[in-house]
């Protein structure tokens, strides 16, 4: 395990004189300042529709938490199903196309310092982008006053869902040689994770399997800590999933010496 | 310093590596020759550890390369067939990377690169980015790579495709420095190539593979004694084995 940081550091500096680290982060400055504007909006019209019409009862359980902040992390959380996939598309892909994979895998590293630098390579990065989100609730706080703890436990919640996004990027990287497959593939079970849950509105899945399904989408988990609950089950299903696709990566990247 | 113990390699029922064994010791620089899809790459990798045999074992300076692989790779120096480069990092930069990664402690990092970028005369594009570089330049930052931590063991695969003569040239030179140093610092070198006067340049031995099975394993000068050059005794080998096959599988029918 000594190498992991080796890895990872060389995979950020390639990260950052690539064009796609700035085009990610352009773009993901740009739309969330976009959904934070939209948010303040909707939130302005709700409070002034509820002056009009003097609902005092409505006024007084408005808040920046539940009624703006948690529109916003939601949307965030949906931006961050787009971008990972281009950052963790080039992770192992790049490493097979450059003929690199062939250097790792005869040097003296193990096939965990690679997957391990790998990702904590991209989960560096979305850290930044992370950051980034986390400066429009800062505002919130100049200008008004949010609870702090809901809003960290919602940082917190995209701060997992990204790693866990990242996690599944990585392996999407491990299966292919093509970037552009990679970033398909991620996308695909990314989008299929969000919308596990929908099946168990159609009535075709029983009571356990939904139950299955709820679980293993990132959806409820993420929206807990979204409502400010940090509870030891979410956290550890952030861990469980990142694990998860952490031991299929480590297979997939070894699955060479098997063919 | 090498040992190959029956090494195969089979896919299915493709036979790519059929039972080769051979020793090699240490100051040895070795050819392995053949034609095109004989196995040496296969071969190769197996050496290396990149893929693992299907049968049979490899020690490399006394370890073995699946048993114990991080020792086994830490005495390996190795250029694949199309060098291992990150197009967007610098010469240096990469190099410096390499030595990291094959556990050159920090130390003696710096030395031990600037030491490869001199051997593989490659001071002036220090600063440049491989992406930029042309063909024999990228070679070479290939062989850099493989001998920044001075392994005692080379394996290189075809290092000379792609250079001009006077890099060719170069490159026989450094190989030979290599394997003529002195105690520690003498390298075992195993290269592969079809450039039969490569094999006469550079190597002692040649270990000739004829569709994955090891045909000729002799010193050079004893082949090229009776006045036949390597060229007839490549050509003859070749192809004695395709006629012997033919002859079997003719028996095989009759029978």
């Amino acid at each position: 395990m000594r190498h992991v940081t080796t890895v990872s550091s060389r995979e950020l500096r390639s990260l950052f004189v690539s064009p796609v680290a700035y085009v990610v982060l352009s773009l993901f400055a740009a739309l969330s300042g976009l959904f934070f504007i939209l948010n303040i909006a909707a939130f302005n019209l709700r409070v002034l529709q509820a002056q009009q019409f003097q609902a005092f009862e409505e006024l007084q359980q408005l808040n920046l938490n539940d009624h703006l902040l948690a529109y916003f992390f939601d949307s965030m959380g949906v931006i961050l199903l787009f971008v990972i996939p281009g950052i963790t598309m080039g992770l192992f892909a790049a490493e097979k196309t450059n003929g690199t994979q062939e250097l790792l895998m005869t040097s003296p590293l193990t096939i965990w310092d690679i997957v391990l630098g790998k990702f904590t390579a991209a989960a560096a990065f979305v850290t930044i982008l992370v950051a980034m989100v986390a400066a429009f609730p800062g505002l919130l706080f100049v200008y008004g006053d949010p609870e702090f703890g809901k809003t960290a436990s919602g940082i917190l919640g995209l701060l997992l869902v990204g790693w866990t996004y990242a996690a599944i990027g990585a392996f999407a990287s491990s299966v292919t040689r093509s970037q552009v497959v990679s970033f398909l593939i991620a996308f695909a079970l990314l989008l299929g994770m969000l919308l596990l849950p929908a099946i168990t509105h159609l009535g075709v899945a029983g009571d356990v399997a939904g139950a299955v399904f709820r679980w293993i989408s990132t959806g409820e988990h993420f929206q807990a800590l979204i409502g400010g609950l940090v509870n030891t089950a979410d956290l550890a299903y952030f861990a469980v999933a990142i694990g998860v696709f952490l031991m299929l990566t480590k297979a997939a990247v070894e699955s060479v010496r098997w063919r | 310093m090498i040992e190959a113990r029956e090494l195969s390699k089979r896919y299915g029922d493709i036979v790519a590596v059929d039972r080769v064994s051979f020793s090699i010791e240490r100051g040895e620089v070795v050819g392995f020759l053949g034609p095109n899809g004989a196995g040496k790459t296969t071969m190769m990798r197996m050496l290396t550890g990149f893929l693992p045999p299907t049968d049979g074992e490899a020690i490399i300076a006394g370890h073995d390369i699946f048993e114990d692989p991080l020792a086994a790779r830490r005495a390996i120096g190795y250029l694949p067939e199309t060098p291992p480069l990150y197009p967007e990092m610098t010469v240096a930069g990469y190099v410096e990377y390499a030595a990291r990664i094959k556990d050159v402690p920090r130390r003696e990092r710096r030395a031990a690169v600037d030491r490869a970028l001199e051997r593989c005369a490659l001071r002036d594009v220090a600063l440049r980015v491989i992406g930029t570089l042309s063909k024999g330049y990228r070679q070479r930052v290939g062989i850099a790579q493989a001998i920044v931590h001075d392994p005692p063991v080379l394996i290189l695969d075809e290092p000379t495709v792609g250079l001009d003569p006077l890099q060719i040239r170069e490159i026989r030179d450094l190989i030979g420095e290599l394997a003529s140093g002195q105690g520690e610092h003498q390298h075992t070198v195993i290269l592969s190539t079809h450039i039969l006067a490569e094999v006469s340049a550079i190597c002692r031995r040649v270990i000739l593979i004829v569709e994955g099975r090891k045909a000729v394993d002799a010193p050079i000068d004893e082949l090229t004694r009776d006045g036949h050059g390597l060229e007839e005794l490549f050509a003859r080998e070749a192809t004695r084995d395709l006629a012997a096959d033919a002859a079997a599988a003719a028996a095989e029918g009759a029978r």
